[in-house]
């Protein structure tokens, strides 16, 4: 199966990087929770509606604000898809703002 | 473990909690509205697209009583008619209320309110706000009246674990803040429930990720009646693939033409004259008995063919169309996989006109309140519920906060849920993670609870269930930082466990086939018309069934 490399930024500011299963149509929201069942339970990421109304899993990726469930998972100009929280307001844990 | 203190205790912030908070702060007692998600932004609310009500704007031929004579006849004789009367005739004040706090409600092209019609509908109530984002406009402006009021105090990411009760009254709750990962006990002089839905007990949903049942469940560890809880709507039309979107709802389903793998438009056959524009119950069944009998697709799903209808569909539903489209599936060219998917809960804990439960202290409204729908829920009935009864809710929740006094507690009551957190940080060397438990028991429910249900299929749930009760003392958690995806998965199984053993054996007391419960071994509904009750006995639930009140119809 094909993998890509995902970068993430954790609270530390240190990131933590995973080769990931991917197929073809995966949101950046998917493939987190493939990072949280099989990779790294500590991950902390927010969503609700996985529909694109309630904006709780807004976050950067590659280096732009959107909303994880509806973003396909994409590589970033570096070859990684690269994820952080978005710069505005206190981070409660890795990728989750306080809103 | 710390107290805190606060008159009414709302516990879930979508459309019926925050109804519940504006209404109680009407008042000057303090009102407490938490949630563990977003306050606001983490219901089934976020995702509604219409509300069904009446008002200035009403078709002349629209009216309390023809409102109340389809939800009567939509709730396949289960409706508590105290509930259906107060639904119909509190919406129209709540919508002008919510309207004089800001909501705008979409125009038609004569710039009047536009209406539109809705399935099981005798005439055209649907009325929609945002361009079809309504639950998200009715829950921005309560919860913009919510954050100005100096009486409401809003608390996101703390989940509710217990209820507590002291002679024989709900006094308050232990929750668990997620960002701090501290336990405190909220004492209040009333609470009122309005944690939402179910969706989450399967596999394919519609519902948002918070909707794991821990209403009903808390309802149930207090002595509250749970009515009628094999009643689960499932949507008929929802996304099957791609899984990105699976459990997505279609809601323009009644101009569009469904077919099986053998390119027949099988609604000719099971409802001829109403075709696609059925009521739910009989859709999901069905999509569901064509998909069981192999005229499904390989991802078990039937096709959607919107083509016909594109440019309405384009106009009337944009959001719908574009999540398709982003997915890759171009609904101007491509038909869809769809599927039933579990959609809301239509049976709950059991409240009477005044959103009171069996319960002294409790009140509940919204999706986890049970009674008003039946069998059937209406199209855009869940909203009205919300604003209708959340207020209620409200209201009643204060009245009591001025009778009761904060009594000094005793910290033994809630010893059991300081030992069960405690417990959950020390779970390091379990051998079954959360999210594993949850899967399994989305697998039972989906398997054995969903549209087509027989009587061995939900004996072998329930044993199947207990080995999940089993296997929760092995739970393991070794991410004990803040915000813990695996603390919440933790805290919202035992919840799930426990409603979703509810559910099974509501559905083994109904031994017919009514409204969305549909049993092979009885598939005939029968003629005395029982509700079906679950209670909880020191810890054992027990089911009965009840006729309902005024005796058959
Ligand atoms: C996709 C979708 C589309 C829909 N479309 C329509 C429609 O068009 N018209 C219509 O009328 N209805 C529709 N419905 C149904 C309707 O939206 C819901 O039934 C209704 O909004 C439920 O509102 P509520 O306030 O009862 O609960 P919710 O809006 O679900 O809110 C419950 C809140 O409680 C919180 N919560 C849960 N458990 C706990 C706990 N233990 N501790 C703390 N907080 C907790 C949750 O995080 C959540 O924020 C739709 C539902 C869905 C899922
Ligand atoms: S989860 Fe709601 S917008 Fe993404």
């Amino acid at each position: 199966m094909k993998k890509i490399n995902v970068n993430i930024t954790r609270t530390d500011n240190t990131v933590s990087t995973y080769q990931v299963d991917y197929h073809q149509g995966m949101t950046v929201l998917n493939i987190l929770e493939q990072i949280y069942r099989h990779h790294d339970e500590t991950i902390a990421y927010r969503y609700s509606c996985r529909t694109g109304l309630c904006t709780t899993c807004m976050m950067m990726i590659n280096g732009k604000p959107d909303l994880s469930c509806q973003k396909t998972a994409e590589l970033g100009k570096d070859g990684n898809l690269s994820l952080a929280p978005l710069p505005k307001g206190t981070t409660i844990q890795d990728l989750v703002k306080e809103q | 473990m710390e107290t805190l203190t606060t008159d009414v205790l709302i516990i879930g912030s979508g459309a019926a909690g925050l109804s519940a908070a504006v209404y109680a702060a009407q008042s000057n007692k303090d009102v407490l509205i938490l949630d563990k998600g977003v306050i606001g932004r983490s219901g089934s609310s976020t995702g509604a697209v219409q509300i069904a009500g009446l008002g200035e704007w009403s078709d002349p031929g629209d009216h309390k009583q023809s409102y109340l004579n389809d939800i009567n006849v939509s709730g396949r004789g289960l409706s508590d008619p105290q509930l259906t009367t107060r639904l119909a005739e509190d919406i129209e004040p709540r919508l002008k209320q919510l309207i004089d706090w800001g909501l705008k409600l979409d125009k038609d092209e004569h710039k009047q309110v536009a209406i539109s019609h809705t399935s099981g509908h005798s005439v055209p109530r649907s009325l929609s706000a945002k361009k079809g984002k309504t639950g998200l406009g009715i829950t921005h402006t309560l919860r913009k009246k919510a954050t100005n009021s100096p009486h409401i105090q809003t608390w996101s990411d703390v989940i509710t674990v217990d209820l507590i009760k002291a002679s024989e009254r709900v006094i308050g709750a232990v929750v668990f803040d997620l960002t701090t990962n501290k336990t405190y006990f909220i004492q209040s002089k009333a609470v009122v429930l309005t944690t939402g839905g179910i969706g989450q007990l399967f596999p394919i949903t519609s519902n948002p990720v918070q909707a794991t049942s821990d209403g009903f469940s808390l309802g149930l560890s207090v002595g509250a009646r749970l009515i009628d809880m094999e009643q689960i709507q499932f949507y008929p039309v929802s996304i099957i693939a791609p899984q990105a979107i699976a459990g997505f709802c279609i809601s323009f389903y009644h101009y569009a033409k469904l077919f099986n793998n053998k390119e027949q438009r099988f609604m000719e056959i099971y409802q001829p004259d109403t075709l696609e524009d059925s009521t739910r119950d009989k859709l999901s069944i069905a999509i569901a008995s064509e998909i069981a009998k192999g005229n499904g697709t390989p991802n078990q799903a039937v096709w959607i063919d919107a083509r016909d209808a594109i440019e309405q569909v384009k106009r009337e539903f944009p959001h719908e169309y574009k999540v398709c489209n982003d997915r890759g599936v171009n609904l101007a060219i491509d038909r869809a996989e769809i599927g039933p998917a579990a959609h809301f809960m239509m049976g709950g804990i059991q409240i009477n006109q005044e959103a009171a439960t069996s319960v002294p202290g409790l009140y509940v409204a919204g999706e986890t309140a049970g009674g008003l729908h039946g069998g059937n829920r209406l199209g855009n009935n869940a909203l009205s519920e919300c604003i209708v009864f959340g207020a209620i809710a409200g209201m009643n929740a204060v009245k009591e906060a001025e009778r009761a006094t904060i009594l000094s507690v005793d910290p033994s009551l809630w010893k059991a849920s300081s030992e069960y957190i405690s417990h959950l940080f020390s779970a390091t060397n379990g051998r079954v993670r959360p999210f594993q438990l949850k899967d399994e028991i989305q697998a039972i429910m989906g398997q054995h609870a969903s549209v087509i249900r027989t009587t061995e299929g939900l004996e072998t749930a329930e044993k199947q269930l207990k080995r999940v009760e089993h296997n929760l003392a092995s739970i393991k958690i070794t991410n004990t930082n803040v915000y813990s995806r695996e603390l919440l998965d933790a805290i919202e199984v035992r919840h799930m466990l426990r409603t979703a053993k509810a559910i099974i054996k509501a559905s083994l007391q109904r031994q017919e086939s009514r409204g969305a419960h549909y049993i092979e071994d009885f598939p005939q509904q029968s003629e005395t018309i029982q509700h079906t009750f679950i209670n909880n006995k020191g810890g054992k639930l027990i089911a009965r069934s009840q006729p309902v009140k005024g005796g058959p119809t």
